[in-house]
């Protein structure tokens, strides 16, 4: 990307919004618009969003509809050092698409074992106690990165897209204030 | 391979103490380029934003963490032109004259080769170069006195005012924190306006960050920024005494050699080691500057002790800076807590945003689902938090070295070992005990220690000071014993840590170290 590239990209995702690709274009929307319009993935597979937005629905009720799944998405396709994820700073090694898989995995693999299915088709008991489990660290047979910094980052992950935005300070009602307005809402 | 026409002075990296040097060195006529692995970013990249925020620091690093307490590396590292002090949160406490002489005075740890009063006119020098605003004269009963800070203490807001009852009841005497921001215009820099966005870079100038006051000068007097630049060897002649410059590769990764009479180590405190070590030569087998073997050695981090505190009014804690409003040296004595060792240094009142590391969510880390919502709600009125700083003592356990996997230059990575030891766990504790009974004693709500995984703040150490080759890499100037045309800056040459947040010692010990090369120049180049 050129310097002038970044610029006019910062310009308008600064203010808000990430790059998702809408019939071979790139336009600037929210996760929340993107999962709206049905933008598809470009690394994960339906699988995998259905199951991040399942733990993420579970993490904070709301992250589904505001595009968890989305966000990580565009975040994992776009090169290290311009991502924006809470992965980035608790030293996760990029590609971050291989910790998000393998935790998918690992959450998978514990869920067929204790209930015999995968995560996201538990009943909303089953995946409240299951990420409660994930959170002490104490789903016997875990195999992936670490139960507990799965629910953490993923965590971290459901309250950025929730709460991270003009409209969660809103909810919150707090004032945003910004110096450089996200001009897109995020 | 392309070999640039020789410049007086490399600086390998663009933060804290390399802008100083770059001021410095630039302004008394000598060709500076720096040199910085990262962006040339602007002040208008510097978006008021959690998740951008993120963007100007490293996306992981040449490090593996390993030890009992593995650094944690990212959140507090630079990635561009700023470095860590882009996003940091201008906290500006100095050490205090116990910091210089634990050795001597306790028979444990090390002794720096300098005391307080030689730093302590570089700290002033400091603020008068680049503003601090607090109240000097009120920090007298723990100091010797110096010059006012050249600004008053900033504003203060209901979510720090709210404490100080606490601290009143604890015997804690608390003064307007000192901070490296503006509580009035400030040589055409604009006035703070308390919106909480310290952390992911202050855009309009109102906190000294590098990018609108060392490097700004060293710029305007004719130094070279040379961003996208990743270094990964000093150079030496073929006797191996002198250094003749560094080995880099540019943005298309491209391998450079930038000649230079004077190289200036300005990188993070575990980045200086690992480049020393990869410099490693038939005439210095262990690496650069390390016959003492003390190369990568000492490691230190600070710990921090969060009390949080959830009170019945809107305590407003979404508005002021990311610093604090109040601190406290009343317990940065060496044995302040009984049955532990080291200093902490108390601070109240940041403020606070909703995601991210520091924000509300991450104040209950146990609690999700409907359970997060609603504490959400209630934390964005009621939550607040203070904070004492730990000092942990030097151990030569906790290193730096370098491993056989190699980054995409061909340079071998480094692992960071890191340990706290009980003299550090215990003050951990201790802080957290008495935090609790500030909390109460304020009225709070409910209060709640902020517990996990004990913190490693702050890395310091791996290059420090000392009076000799053989007890230390580099003299109090950062000059190193060996290499006389080599200098190392930054907190890495700390011989302690102390408790005080480390980037006003930065400046000033480069501000020292800078004004020593320049009056020494035809010695140290020539």
């Amino acid at each position: 990307m050129t310097s002038m590239q970044r610029r006019a990209f910062v310009k308008g995702a600064a203010l808000g919004a990430l790059a998702f690709t809408v019939g071979g274009s790139q336009v600037l929307l929210t996760p929340g618009e993107a999962r709206a319009v049905g933008v598809p993935f470009r690394l994960l597979q339906a699988h995998e969003a259905e199951t991040i937005e399942a733990l993420g629905e579970t993490l904070l009720p709301g992250a589904r509809q505001a595009g968890i799944a989305h966000f990580i998405d565009q975040q994992l396709s776009v090169p290290a050092e311009e991502a924006l994820l809470e992965a980035r700073i608790m030293n996760v090694r990029p590609p971050y698409a291989n910790f998000y898989r393998a935790a998918i995995a690992a959450a998978d693999r514990a869920s067929k074992a204790m209930h015999g299915r995968e995560f996201a088709e538990l009943n909303a008991i089953e995946q409240r106690d299951f990420v409660n489990l994930m959170r002490q660290n104490k789903i016997d047979g875990w195999q992936g990165p670490g139960a507990g910094f799965v629910y953490f980052l993923l965590r971290s992950d459901a309250v950025d897209v929730v709460y991270g935005t003009v409209e969660g300070y809103q909810a919150l009602g707090i004032p945003y204030m910004p110096h450089i307005a996200p001009e897109r809402r995020w | 391979m392309a070999t640039h026409e020789k410049v007086d002075v490399a600086i390998v990296g663009a933060g804290a103490s390399g802008s100083v040097y770059a001021a410095v060195l630039a302004k008394a006529g000598k060709k500076v380029v720096l040199l910085e692995s990262g962006p040339d970013w602007q002040l208008t990249d510097l978006i008021s934003s959690d998740f951008w925020g993120r963007r100007i620091k490293p996306a992981s690093g040449p490090f593996l963490l390993e030890g009992k307490n593995p650094f944690g590396y990212v959140y507090q590292a630079g990635w561009g032109v700023g470095g860590a002090a882009l996003h940091y949160f201008a906290n500006f406490p100095r050490l205090l004259p116990n910091d210089f002489k634990i050795k001597s005075e306790h028979g444990r740890a090390l002794d720096w080769p300098i005391s307080y009063d030689d730093v302590a006119p570089y700290y002033d020098r400091v603020a008068g170069d680049i503003g601090v605003s607090g109240d000097a004269k009120a920090e007298e009963i723990w100091r010797p006195a110096g010059k006012p800070y050249p600004m008053p203490p900033m504003k203060t807001f209901r979510h720090g005012e709210i404490w100080l009852k606490g601290f009143e009841a604890v015997g804690i005497r608390m003064v307007p924190a000192a901070v490296g921001m503006n509580s009035a215009e400030f040589k055409g820099r604009r006035a703070c306006i308390y919106d909480g966005w310290c952390h992911v870079g202050c855009p309009i100038g109102a906190l000294a960050n590098p990018v609108v006051t060392y490097l700004a000068d060293a710029r305007k007097a004719g130094a070279e920024v040379r961003p996208r630049a990743t270094v990964t060897r000093v150079l030496t002649n073929p006797q191996g005494t002198k250094i003749t410059g560094i080995e880099y590769y540019d943005e298309k990764k491209e391998r450079q050699v930038q000649e230079a009479s004077v190289v200036v180590l300005a990188a993070w405190s575990a980045q200086n080691p690992r480049l020393l070590l990869n410099s490693a030569t038939d005439r210095h087998p262990k690496g650069l500057a390390n016959s003492s073997g003390l190369v990568g050695k000492y490691m230190m981090a600070h710990f921090s002790s969060g009390t949080w505190a959830m009170f019945d009014e809107d305590i407003q804690n979404h508005m002021g800076t990311t610093g604090a409003q109040f601190m406290s040296y009343d317990r940065y004595g060496k044995t302040s807590h009984p049955g532990t060792f080291g200093s902490s240094f108390i601070t109240a009142g940041s403020a606070m945003k909703t995601s991210d590391l520091g924000g509300f969510a991450n104040a209950r880390v146990d609690l999700f689902g409907p359970d997060l919502h609603a504490f959400m709600q209630r934390a964005a009125r009621g939550l607040t938090r203070i904070g004492a700083f730990g000092e942990e003592l030097p151990n030569i356990e906790n290193r730096i070295e370098l491993v056989s996997d190699k980054d995409e230059f061909g340079m071998p990575l480094a692992k960071i070992v890191h340990s706290y030891d009980q003299d550090a766990i215990a003050l951990w504790n201790a802080n957290f005990e008495e935090g609790l009974k500030i909390a109460k004693a304020a009225g709070a709500k409910e209060s709640w220690s902020g517990r996990g995984n004990m913190p490693t703040i702050h890395l310091m150490g791996g290059t420090i000071m000392g009076t000799a080759a053989d007890n230390s890499v580099v003299n109090s100037y950062g000059q190193s014993h060996e290499l006389p045309n080599l200098y190392v800056a930054g907190p890495g040459i700390f011989a302690t840590a102390g408790a005080s947040n480390p980037t006003y010692t930065i400046f000033a010990l480069s501000l020292r170290g800078a004004e020593h090369l320049a009056e020494k120049w035809s010695t140290v180049a020539g």
